[in-house]
């Protein structure tokens, strides 16, 4: 296949992933709001604290009330990084890349956006929110079912597999350092009582709740949920269960050179976390270090098989999210 | 509830569906019984269905405006227009034959030139034609033919005579719309074509790929196949990833390929450079190859000539194959059919008088406020006079233009077009219509069965193109012997 068409399946399923994840994110921190009495410290602003865009955010908008938060992260469309943005940015790449798919795969992303961008005002009200979200989730499952049951599982597909994997796996380690950043700050009694409620939620954010009890078979603590959340091998959006994916995708590729060897290389590191032994601060370090070797593994994949840095010389760098987003 | 036929009036114009006020032609009559039955409502909600259809179904006609990627939805009226399945007959024959004349002689052009040396064209015509390409003189391209793929206009006049109004042979564009037109017509009014045998549309990816793959240079396995497109702002972008999907063949750009020092040429992919075989380019001539063709063009790939000039590659159409794509040397298309093919034209041209011609000339300024006149090489109906439509000043100063360089004019009478009726606010009125036929020629040749038909949707307008507020039907070829 192309090496344009793979950098362009790559980044449409980086970028359908990060549109459900936020929508999961939204939903999760209104379900928790909802949970929490009025008197324990627990804002929206957290929300823009764990997708790192606290500047970007203070720019438009002077407080982190509700309203500003919701509009940001999900209608915005001056914010790159906000749903709306993801999801238009994913269209296009769908758009560009019809003659490798199922044609079902652009409709279903096409009529999510067109339907995404009359509920521009809808979002405001809480309830029709709730809805939006819903349709959100429902409407990116749909397609990766549909190219689950209608794709050739080919280098298409894994580039596919690829971009979604690396993008959830960046994404739970966000969630999981929304869950040490209010565990680590100093809390108020009664924001301790509530610890369970956070810890479920945050399973809940990554539909992990029901596995949990399943899988773990204890109460929710935190440390349990973390090393669940790491290191499970069987849960989907666990770190661990994204790197095999992406190993498992990349095994099959031509061209991949030592990149399987740096993903094992990864994969050992995760494995020899364990949260029993660190502390908080430890504990976000650990995922600070997560992030940036999940960077370090895109710019590898990018330089392996997109155009731009393997053959071209014109762009000297590989199309970088912020390129790609311009 | 009143009728959606309402006050359908025809005007001067042969009208498609209906002989005179509510008087529907035997080949529309069940159509037009069928509508009867609808109330405005109804036909409302159908229209209504068709545009979300369009919308979902992201059918565009440009993607990306100057200010970024606001895309228009394609312009679609839901009532159809008919052509009897016997009538087609012939005109399918018709176009089978003008396109297989125009192929021999763009290979005499690029050979023997004896049609021109028969004195049956003025050299002077084809030295002074832009789209005559030095570089493809002496190449022979397989199976002998130049232009691969032909969009040809016809319109209908008063008369109820097929006229063909020009052939399209460099990059015609439309026949994704054609297709998802008759897709769209399938969801509006899947009861009607129960009852209607119409002739199917959607062979024609199958058919574009065949043919692509018998143009290609080593016949034996499967050859790589690729569209070529100028990228996402080009407005018939959405129709080179359709066929590219619809064939499954490789849309690219420029950048993704390349001509090795073998003369061949490669498509960039993960797996390394991996040889192609077939081009089928929506890419003009002049941006085609900047070593030979405009230098400063990055939309196509360096070394495609001498690639192509070596047979490593197909290309479809030909380079070249444009110089039969000139409205002066459309007047002798008739004559080409008699020299090469020994056959009448079945299909009649518009009468057309050249300016080039000194008595011609004397004809056309006496009668300018009739006629249409039209510059040999543009496109898109630029730099043309309406006669009957322009004022007596436009006029003068055309004279003046037509003048100047007569070689590059020609003219015609101004025709009544056909109507056909079309929705207009819940109700029916006429509006003027062409027909775009994609013909295909490679080992086989192969028409489609009708085409697009353009509408011009504004009142009394005959400008039918996109770009100017033309929208488009579905187009029925109706088998009357079984229906």
């Amino acid at each position: 296949m192309l090496s344009r068409s793979a950098e362009r399946l790559y980044w449409l399923a980086r970028y359908l992933e990060r549109t459900e994840n936020i929508a999961r994110q939204v939903n999760v921190h209104m379900n928790l709001l909802m949970d929490l009495p009025k008197d324990v410290e627990m804002g929206w602003q957290h929300l823009i604290q764990i997708n790192g865009c606290k500047d970007a955010f203070y720019s438009r908008y002077s407080s982190s009330q509700e309203r500003n938060v919701t509009r940001f992260l999900l209608t915005d469309s001056t914010h790159p990084g906000s749903l709306l943005s993801s999801l238009s940015f994913a269209r296009e790449n769908i758009r560009t890349s019809r003659e490798l798919m199922p044609d079902e795969a652009w409709r279903q992303v096409n009529e999510l956006y067109l339907y995404s961008n009359k509920q521009i005002d809808a979002i405001i009200n809480r309830r029709s929110r709730v809805l939006f979200l819903n349709e959100i989730l429902e409407g990116c499952q749909r397609f990766n079912g549909l190219l689950s049951g209608y794709m050739s599982h080919d280098n298409a597909y894994r580039f596919i597999r690829l971009g979604r994997n690396i993008e959830r796996a960046d994404m739970t380690t966000r969630i999981l350092e929304l869950g040490s950043i209010l565990l680590s700050e100093a809390r108020s009694p009664s924001a301790r009582q509530y610890e369970n409620i956070l810890w479920m939620n945050i399973l809940q954010s990554l539909n992990a709740l029901l596995m949990y009890r399943r899988h773990v078979r204890s109460r929710i603590k935190d440390d349990d949920v973390l090393n669940y959340l790491l290191l499970d091998e069987a849960l989907p959006r666990s770190v661990n269960c994204c790197l095999f994916e992406m190993a498992d995708a990349i095994k099959s590729l031509p061209n991949h050179n030592r990149l399987p060897e740096k993903l094992a290389e990864l994969q050992d590191y995760v494995k020899l976390i364990d949260t029993r032994q660190t502390t908080q601060t430890q504990l976000r370090v650990i995922l600070d270090h997560l992030q940036s070797r999940l960077g370090v593994l895109h710019a590898q994949i990018a330089q392996h098989w997109f155009l731009n840095s393997t053959q071209d010389q014109i762009q000297s760098s590989p199309k970088t999210e912020e390129q790609n987003s311009a | 509830m009143s009728s959606i036929w309402e006050n359908y009036k025809t005007d001067n114009a042969y009208d498609e569906l209906m002989f005179a006020e509510y008087q529907p032609r035997a080949v529309s009559h069940t159509l037009c019984q069928y509508l009867n039955t609808l109330n405005r409502e109804d036909i409302d909600k159908r229209k209504t269905a068709a545009e979300l259809a369009i919308l979902e179904m992201g059918i565009t006609f440009t993607v990306y405006s100057d200010e970024g990627n606001i895309d228009r939805a394609w312009p679609f009226d839901i009532i159809p227009r008919i052509i009897d399945a016997r009538e087609w007959k012939i005109i399918d024959k018709g176009l089978k034959q003008r396109l297989t004349a125009l192929n021999c002689f763009i290979s005499d052009v690029y050979d023997q030139q004896t049609f021109i040396k028969e004195n049956l064209i003025p050299r002077e015509i084809i030295s002074s034609s832009k789209n005559f390409r030095k570089e493809c003189v002496g190449i022979k391209p397989k199976h002998n033919v130049w232009a691969n793929i032909c969009g040809t206009d016809l319109v209908r006049d008063k008369d109820g005579i097929m006229y063909v109004l020009e052939d399209n042979l460099r990059v015609p564009s439309g026949v994704s719309y054609m297709l998802e037109n008759r897709i769209i017509t399938k969801r509006v009014f899947p009861e009607l074509l129960q009852d209607i045998e119409i002739l199917p549309i959607d062979d024609y990816p199958t058919q574009l790929h065949e043919m692509l793959c018998s143009i290609a240079p080593n016949p034996n396995g499967k050859p790589q196949i690729a569209v070529l497109t100028p990228g996402i702002y080009n407005s018939a972008y959405f129709e080179h990833a359709y066929l590219a999907q619809q064939m499954g063949a490789q849309l690219v750009e420029g950048g993704d390929l390349i001509v090795d020092d073998d003369d061949c040429v490669y498509m960039r992919t993960i797996e390394g450079h991996e040889k192609v075989d077939v081009i089928y380019r929506r890419i003009d001539d002049d941006f085609l190859d900047p070593e030979v063709f405009r230098k400063d063009s990055i939309l196509g790939v360096p070394g495609l000539m001498r690639a192509w000039k070596a047979g490593n590659v197909a290309l479809a159409n030909a380079p070249g194959a444009g110089v039969a794509d000139d409205k002066v040397v459309y007047a002798y298309v008739p004559e080409m059919i008699r020299y090469y093919l020994n056959e009448e034209p079945i299909l009649p041209n518009v009468e057309t008088y050249l300016c080039s011609d000194p008595a011609h000339l004397d004809y056309v300024l006496k009668h300018l406020a009739e006629l249409v006149v039209k510059p040999a090489n543009e496109s898109g109906g630029y730099g043309m006079l309406v006669g009957p439509h322009a004022t007596a000043k436009e006029v003068e100063a055309f004279r003046k233009v037509v003048m100047g360089n007569p070689r590059n004019y020609i003219a015609q009478p101004t025709l009544a077009i056909s109507t056909s009726p079309t929705l207009c606010k819940n109700k029916l009125e006429p509006r003027h219509i062409d027909l775009r036929p994609f013909i295909l020629q490679g080992e086989n040749t192969f028409v489609t069965a009708g085409g697009l038909t353009r509408v011009a949707l504004k009142k009394g307008s005959l400008v039918v193109n996109s770009s100017q507020g033309g929208g488009s039907k579905d187009t029925w070829i109706i088998n009357m012997e079984t229906n």
